[in-house]
């Protein structure tokens, strides 16, 4: 027993120093991927730049858009190169525009343009978004995790009817609970940064939504059985079905239509990597250590009422 | 024995039916549920005119009208069960406990199925007149109605054995019994969806929306057959 | 029925214990019946009765210990046991939306009676309800509910008949009727009964059973029973109040 809040303790102060250094590391040494990229005309300074770019432009009057490009236009047989200085619906001024009033300059008609090229350069839009998923991934991967345990006991309970395998299953719960509700806040934000909206019917999401009913159902239905014993076998029998139902939820989902993009992650650099793995580290020694401290505060419940059957009799 | 087994689950069979013709307590409150989700469903739509295909929705609507008038069955069925202590009676009779669980599995398919069938010529007639339907993959739906109801009496019955023992017996076996029957609800959706609607595709989706009910079935049959035993003892 | 199975103690129970974590609702229950006894169970509420009459009818499973209910563990021989034991309760055990013919042609299907039209027509004479065969359960007075009860209970012919609190909710009549029935087959059948009614139980047993917090206070035959003694430990159970 005491051995047990010892090695509790211990887990919540690793844990709690592991995940607090994985923070640290997620915001001072993991470096911010882009989502997507920013353009603009001539050199750039960003740390983000990744390089000049080069743009077909397949209808003319999307050049108003590129005022201060590089533009490379051919209309009417002749070709003009330089700044893209004016540019409206109906005609493009091309030259250097260096202020100076005699420089040369073209005016082009739009209806005349055959082709043109604009060029610039592009940095990286830094996805600051992507930092919940050091806090993300290891919740939600913890939240499958106890409540694959919840379920196990919940079958050790049904075959050896000992309370003890009730206890640890409604508390693998509880802690699955947390960690589900953990999951579903932090994935909302991220949905909202980015998507753009707080919440999707899509795949994971829908089926990570079914998960939180089916675990606040079990909590539900044990509030509403009366008799302990049956209280413990209804409860196990319920998460066993959840248990299968979850998976069968997850794969089923590819039934609904959808188009939305994918998360891609690529391969993570060292620093991330680190961050993550610590991150995940310390949040399954803090699980274990909310696990072991329910634990052994239950036990004491226990023991108190065992003592007062005891005076009793 | 096995001889035995089968004349129990044809006594238990009988018995809910009788009981059920004599009072028609099940069917008449299903009925009536399922007659006033339509009620619901003109109120819901009234708004869009004729924006929408209702072909496209009828699936869905349909089983949602499905899924509750089930759960008022279940309930039903397992509370005249408990009432009287006759599932006590039940089990202290020499019957293997699969055969209870069959018995009641395969009445409440049938009065299911009753309303299903009763259901659905009242739904069409208010919602889709006038609409075309393909008559060749529309033959499938009774397809579908089967499979789905055979998942939904699996895991209704087992999850209503529950619920008829906690207070709060009808909401207790709503939060149960949606998010788990969701896969089930999703493939008949699909599937039903596909036969209504037609079109080249519709052989394609529907026997994808099959797999997934008849997969669905086949595995929580099995886990509701499995825990059958330990639920109704406690 | 053969010799070996005549002297077959009825009852068997071996260090019965039936908990839940710490909460034992069995603990160390020991008991020895013979057959055709008739053993009446005493007890406050919550002692344990109810439990152990579920667990002797294989409802419950024993968490340590053993039972054996003529001669057959109430854990591996469950189905053959049933086949040979009857319940009847202060719940009647009936479905109100069948007749009394249809409810007890239903549990003779269920235990598979041979000829059950015969069976059940027999049974309806015995408890006078022959007349009344096709009403629906649900129309019967308590009484005759009761009797109902005790003919479904009696269909297979058991061997062992347990009695839950038969008398409560019943009007004098109905007691008379029932006291009738119990004389009647009483010289055939093991008794097991709970009952809250002192008198009642020891003007009908053999066997007289305390039981407190799980545990047997007294356990002792009818003829060594010392009446006044047996009256002040049961009073002193009771005195122990609800756990």
């Amino acid at each position: 027993m005491k051995l047990a809040s010892t090695r509790a303790l211990v887990a919540l102060v690793l844990g709690g120093v592991l995940t607090l250094g994985a923070f640290l590391g997620t915001f001072f040494w993991a470096g911010v991927p882009d989502f997507g990229f920013v353009r603009v005309a001539g050199h750039t300074d960003s740390v983000r730049y990744q390089g000049p770019f080069e743009q077909k432009i397949d209808e003319a009057r999307y050049l108003a858009n590129y005022v201060g490009y590089e533009a490379e236009i051919e209309a009417d047989g002749e070709s003009y190169a330089g700044r893209v200085v004016e540019a409206d619906e109906s005609r493009v001024v091309v030259g250097t525009d260096t202020g100076d009033a005699g420089a040369p300059k073209d005016t082009i008609a739009v209806a005349d343009i055959t082709s043109a090229v604009v060029r610039g350069s592009e940095y990286g839009r830094p996805d600051w978004g992507q930092k919940i998923f050091y806090f993300h991934v290891p919740v939600a991967e913890i939240s499958f995790l106890v409540f694959a345990l919840a379920a196990f006991y919940g079958i050790r309970f049904i075959m050896t009817r000992k309370r003890e395998f009730d206890t640890r299953a409604r508390i693998s719960m509880e802690v699955t609970l947390t960690f589900v509700s953990l999951t579903m806040m932090t994935g909302i934000l991220w949905t909202r940064a980015a998507w753009g909206v707080w919440w999707e019917w899509e795949p994971r999401l829908t089926t990570y939504f079914i998960m939180t009913l089916l675990v606040i159902g079990y909590f539900v239905l044990r509030n509403a059985v009366e008799d302990e014993e049956r209280r413990a076998l209804y409860a196990a029998a319920f998460s066993i079905l959840a248990f299968i139902d979850a998976p069968i939820s997850f794969f089923i989902t590819r039934l609904i239509p959808s188009n939305h993009p994918v998360i891609e992650r690529g391969g993570l650099e060292p620093p991330m990597l680190v961050s993550f793995i610590v991150a995940q580290i310390g949040m399954i020694l803090l699980g274990y250590a909310i696990y072991q401290l329910r634990m052994g505060e239950t036990m004491l419940k226990d023991r108190i009422e065992h003592a007062k059957t005891l005076l009793e009799r | 024995m096995a001889s035995l087994s089968w004349r129990q689950f044809r006594a238990m069979l009988k018995k809910d039916i009788v009981m059920e013709l004599r009072t028609k307590e099940m069917l008449m409150s299903m009925g009536l549920y399922s007659l006033l989700t339509m009620v619901v469903y003109f109120v819901a739509l009234s708004q869009a005119g004729s924006a929408f295909d209702p072909r496209d929705i009828a699936a869905g609507l349909l089983w949602l009208a499905f899924i509750f008038t089930s759960m008022l069955g279940l309930n039903r069925s397992l509370v005249h069960e408990k009432d009287q202590g006759c599932l006590e009676a039940l089990l202290l009779s020499p019957v293997d406990r699969p055969v209870i669980f069959f018995g009641k599995v395969t009445g409440n398919l049938i009065f299911l199925l009753a309303v299903e069938a009763l259901t659905i010529p009242v739904f069409a007639f208010l919602f889709l007149q006038g609409e075309t339907v393909e008559v060749s993959s529309l033959a499938f739906v009774p397809l579908v109605l089967l499979a789905g109801s055979i998942g939904i009496a699996g895991v209704g019955t087992l999850l209503a054995t529950m619920s008829v023992n906690t207070s709060g017996k009808d909401f207790i076996l709503a939060v149960l019994f949606i998010p788990l029957a969701y896969p089930l609800l999703l493939g008949t959706v699909t599937a039903t969806g596909a036969a209504i609607v037609g079109g080249p595709d519709a052989m394609h989706a529907f026997w994808a929306g099959m797999a997934w009910v008849l997969g669905y079935d086949v595995i929580m049959l099995l886990a509701s057959y499995g825990l059958y035993e330990f639920i109704v003892g406690a | 029925m053969s010799d070996t199975e005549r002297y077959a103690p009825a009852l068997e129970v071996r260090d019965l214990t039936r908990a839940f974590g710490v909460r034992k609702a069995l603990d160390g229950v020991t008991i020895d019946l013979p057959e055709r006894a008739f053993l009446s169970i005493f007890g406050p509420n919550g002692a344990g009765k109810t439990t152990l009459v579920k667990v002797l009818t294989s409802l419950l499973n024993p968490t340590s210990g053993t039972a054996k209910v003529l001669g057959l563990d109430v854990v591996n021989d469950a189905v053959e046991m049933r086949q040979r034991i009857g319940l009847i309760s202060h719940n009647p055990l009936l479905y109100p939306d069948l007749t009394a013919e249809e409810n007890l042609l239903f549990f003779a299907e269920m235990y598979g009676i041979e000829k059950p039209h015969v069976r059940v027509a027999e049974l309806l004479e015995a408890v006078e309800l022959d007349h009344r065969k096709l009403d629906l359960a649900r129309t019967f007075s308590r009484g005759m509910l009761q009797r109902l009860s005790i003919a479904r209970a009696l269909l297979h012919e058991p061997e062992v008949i347990f009695l839950d609190e038969p008398y409560s909710g019943l009007d004098p009549h109905a007691m008379d009727i029932l006291d009738g029935l119990i004389a009647q087959i009483r010289a055939r059948h093991t008794f097991v009964m709970i009952s809250h009614d002192l008198d009642k139980g020891l003007e009908l047993c053999t066997h007289a059973l305390i039981l407190a917090k799980g545990r047997v206070v007294l356990f002792e035959p009818r003829e060594a029973l010392d009446v006044a003694r047996f009256r002040e430990t049961y009073r002193a159970t009771v005195g122990m109040g609800v756990a």
